[in-house]
């Protein structure tokens, strides 16, 4: 039309901006974006190679000394066989969740929907505490395992949740067009596309396996970094300690290269744009009892168990305990304050850590960016207790003013949680389309302003729950404060910590009950805007 | 194939009425187009027919069997055997183009293959594309795709919700094409969607009109673009200049001059319809046109709007200066605004019953032409 050729005209004729500025770019990538990720994963990876180093301080044969004295291979099975039992058992509860959810008419589905986020955010101390009192039936494996599979399938859930809300309802409408009832429908189109969230929190369900600590010596079950821990204990041999993890970082960069090779280049976008229309939501009819049935036992399991042991060790309190009890309200408040404290420091700080590295591997996707990615993952390799140390160790070497100070403690809170934070920060950055950061671009605005203007805002949501979950994971952290904390404070965790094992369990319940009740709050914020975008009419 | 017969179908969300009283009949091995604007409830009665919603009332019978009765009767979309080609095809992003084509297919039909080469085929492409990822087929190929997947399981009747929408012109034509094409070949019954009036007008042996929910006209293509129902649908399935009138004995007296009737019967004031290729630009000093009656209305240039093989152009009459026709010529000659000329109507033409008092102009701009922007969500 005659009006289009005019501004063809128009845009031909304009000179060229006299001050053209090239904005460097290396394989497509703005130069400044992957530069701050590779510095964001150098710095995660600072107490990774921090171990190493130390790991190998007495020669390589006194490493491999402390490594053969441990019966390795005994000791990864027992991780391994954990990992495989919790792992599937995880990916089963989150996926079921997660579709019974968003997907039917289940009643009471937000209820549903806390309770099944609140197991990720309570400490995982206080519920292994609680495991532990119930019984021997639950130690062991059989504890381990379960309490690793009720305790993370939340991350499954969360990841599908938002992966089933961004899923083109266009799909399954067109197998059901073609002849597939509801089941095939979900197995042959739903689950195919949850596979890289499936995979994804799966992979750090095992990580998280490998490394888990707490839960594993209150329900008396013996694995590599319990280990690790006892060597480290009894000898204060950091260079054992570190020496063991080797094992630890070759299992995880084999777990991280495994992973990846499953996904494949499984990364479902939606190859249509079109029309958004919502989800429907199937009627479950005779399935309800069930289903609802389900729901409760996951509940019970999961969030009855702590929760119903804590209201135990309060009635306890109105018998022997209660002097005990009474004695340490007053460390509660300050508890409370540097728990909190720590934890919003931490989170502040994981987030910026997570930006960059979120930024490319949702922008950029490539393999520079997956390597980036996964290589902040490395991060699981270590038990927090062996990272703390590597951390202190670099310290009082390279930082002597950093050495005992809070601020050693948040820096390494928020390095170890960095994984979540990405991985909370991509399901909702996943969710803008690029083409609304291009409009701002072609508006004029640079690709800082643009992501202040248009990306952040709408990434709002996602990013604090990518903040809250991180949150949680300081405040539910042990081994990191045991090491790290400056003398003269306290946590929470280890406030709870010290009376807990020495069974003073009325005395360690008022602190039990500020970490479940922030872990509740911590869950309701997840539950609402984890990958969540900002949409029109938002306030 | 199968005849699609709707009868009386009513949806509302919300209290808002989205279908009011469909009446719908697909012939059998047939192709009708559903046109509507934005909102019309267009894609609400696709998904009512194939059973992803379920109706307020109103029945659906596929070859006599009732598949959907008001509340009370709801055959699952899976057992209906309706093909459904989704907007912008809606490929398996999991599957390659094979896959995708064989999705619908029993398990040892899939694993033999020759089916999916057969629909990939019909849609014209060759049996290399099965291999292909379903992200690495561009928008044509994609559409091409999910028809042959839909057409794949032999369904009796095939529904394409805006199936060309978002692909460009050339490309458009080919896709339609290839579409029709294989739709003949398969001698499937289809329904489609659309909001481009020429792609309802050169596809469907049918066209029906639907318009706030209710279906304003079902006729043949070229009985709906001569002699439409109303107003509204004159100016929906094509551009048309309406004036005020006076209609007596076969004729209509209005600012164009005496024109003979199309639709005679009605008498007293009317509107009166004029396609843009009915009204001829004769230029100032240019004598000897317009044989009939009506010839030599003054009239000033305003602007026009260059389509290459056409040009309409705006015009204002000068005897009653406000009205302003549109005239379409195939002249190579461009007019100038400004320039003064003189029309003559060509044809019969329609007439309407005015419309009520107090509803004032209600025609939009008569040089817009079909907007080709794609359609927003409906419920």
């Amino acid at each position: 039309m005659s009006s289009t050729s005019a501004i063809v005209a128009r845009r031909t004729e304009r000179p060229e901006p006299a001050r053209a500025r090239r904005r460097l770019r290396l394989g497509g990538m703005p130069l400044a974006l992957l530069l701050a990720a590779v510095l964001v994963a150098l710095v995660v990876l600072l107490p990774v190679g921090v171990t190493i180093v130390q790991g190998l301080q007495g020669g390589v044969s006194a490493a491999l000394n402390a490594i053969d004295a441990s019966s390795p291979r005994t000791l990864l099975l027992h991780s391994f066989l954990v990992a495989l039992v919790a792992a599937p058992l995880a990916g089963l509860l989150g996926v079921t969740a997660a579709w019974f959810i968003e997907r039917t008419r289940l009643p009471g589905r937000r209820l549903w929907m806390l309770l099944a986020v609140v197991p990720l955010t309570m400490p995982l101390f206080v519920t292994s505490y609680a495991w532990a009192t119930l019984g021997t039936l639950l130690q062991g494996f059989l504890g381990a395992a379960g309490i690793i599979a009720f305790s993370y399938y939340p991350i499954v859930f969360l990841l599908c949740a938002v992966s089933l809300r961004g899923m083109d309802p266009a799909l399954e409408e067109t197998a059901r067009s073609l002849g597939l009832n509801a089941r095939q429908t979900f197995f042959r189109v739903v689950v195919p596309q949850l596979r890289p969230a499936l995979l994804g929190g799966m992979l750090l369900v095992v990580l998280d396996t490998l490394v888990e600590f707490d839960a594993f010596v209150a329900l008396k079950y013996q694995t590599f970094t319990v280990h690790i821990y006892a060597q480290y204990e009894l000898s204060f041999s950091a260079s054992g300690a570190a020496a063991l993890s080797f094992f630890s970082i070759v299992l995880c960069v084999l777990l991280l290269f495994a992973e990846s090779r499953l996904r494949g280049g499984a990364n479902y976008t939606r190859v249509s744009q079109g029309v958004r229309r919502p989800l429907t939501r199937y009627r479950l009819g005779r399935a309800t009892v069930p289903v609802l049935l389900w729901f409760v036992a996951g509940a019970v399991i999961s969030v009855g168990i702590p929760v119903g042991t804590l209201i135990y060790w309060f009635t306890q309190t109105s018998e022997a305990g209660l002097a005990d009890a009474s004695a340490n309200v007053r460390y509660l408040w300050p508890a409370t304050v540097t728990s909190v404290g720590l934890g919003i420091g931490g989170s502040l700080l994981a987030l910026l850590y997570a930006l960059p590295v979120a930024l490319l591997v949702v922008r950029f996707r490539g393999r520079v960016s997956t390597v980036l990615e996964r290589a902040t993952y490395l991060t699981f390799a270590l038990p927090d207790l062996v990272a703390a140390i590597a951390l202190a160790y670099a310290a009082s070497h390279y930082a002597p003013r950093l050495y005992g100070s809070l601020a050693l403690l948040v820096l390494a809170e928020s390095m170890l949680f960095v994984p979540f934070a990405v991985v909370a920060m991509r399901a909702t950055l996943g969710q803008i389309e690029p083409a609304l950061e291009d409009s701002a671009r072609s508006l004029g605005a640079g690709p800082l302003r643009a992501f202040a203007r248009v990306t952040m805002p709408l990434a709002r949501p996602g990013m604090a729950a990518a903040g809250v979950l991180v949150f949680a994971f300081i405040l539910g952290d042990l081994g990191t404060a045991q090491v790290l904390l400056p003398p003269n404070l306290y946590t929470l965790g280890t406030e709870f910590q010290a009376n807990a094992s020495t069974v003073a369990f009325a005395a360690a319940a008022p602190f039990a009950a500020v970490l479940v009740a922030l872990a509740m709050l911590a869950a309701y914020v997840l539950m609402s805007r984890f990958g969540e975008v900002r949409a029109l009419g938002d306030g | 194939m199968s005849e699609l017969r709707c009868q009386g179908l009513a949806k509302s969300y919300r209290g808002r009425a989205v279908l009011r009283d469909v009446d719908l009949e697909v012939p059998a091995g047939t192709l009708t187009a559903i046109l509507g604007a934005s909102g019309s409830g267009k894609t609400t009665l696709l998904r009512a027919i194939i059973g992803f919603i379920e109706l307020d009332a109103g029945t659906v019978s596929l070859d006599g069997h009732t598949v959907a009765e008001g509340d009370r009767v709801h055959v699952a979309s899976d057992k209906r055997k309706i093909g459904y080609v989704a907007q912008e095809g809606a490929l398996f992003p999991h599957l390659n183009a094979g896959e995708n084509v064989g999705f619908g297919l029993a398990r040892s039909e899939r694993r033999r293959g020759a089916r999916i080469d057969q629909a990939l085929e019909l849609v014209g492409l060759d049996g290399s594309y099965a291999e292909r990822p379903a992200h690495e087929l561009s928008g044509g190929e994609q559409r091409r795709v999910a028809l042959a997947r839909a057409l794949a399981p032999r369904p009796g009747i095939v529904l394409l919700d805006e199936p060309f929408s978002g692909l460009d012109a050339a490309l458009r034509v080919e896709t339609r094409e290839a579409v029709l094409h294989a739709l003949q070949e398969e001698g499937t019954t289809a329904l489609l969607v659309t909001h481009d009036q020429a792609e309802a007008l050169s596809m469907g042996r049918e066209v029906a009109v639907l318009r706030e929910g209710r279906l304003a006209q079902r006729a043949a293509p070229t009985a709906l673009y001569r002699t439409p129902a109303d107003a509204d649908v004159a100016q929906f399935v094509g551009q048309a200049t309406i004036l005020p009138g006076s209609a007596r004995a076969g004729e209509v007296q209005c600012a164009l001059g005496r024109l003979a009737l199309a639709n005679p019967g009605r008498e007293g004031a009317v509107e009166v319809m004029i396609r843009p290729e009915q009204i001829e630009i004769v230029r100032a000093g240019a004598h000897g046109y317009g044989q009939g009656e009506g010839s030599g209305v003054g009239a000033r240039v305003l602007d026009y709007a260059y389509f290459g093989a056409d040009t309409v152009v705006r015009l204002a009459l000068e005897e009653a200066s406000p009205t302003v026709v549109l005239a379409r010529t195939f002249e190579h000659q461009i007019p100038v605004p400004g320039e003064p000329v003189e029309l003559a109507v060509r044809g019969a033409v329609v007439v309407f019953a005015p419309p009520a008092a107090g509803a004032g102009e209600p025609h939009a701009d008569p040089l817009n032409r079909a907007s080709d922007e794609p359609q927003a969500s409906e419920p």
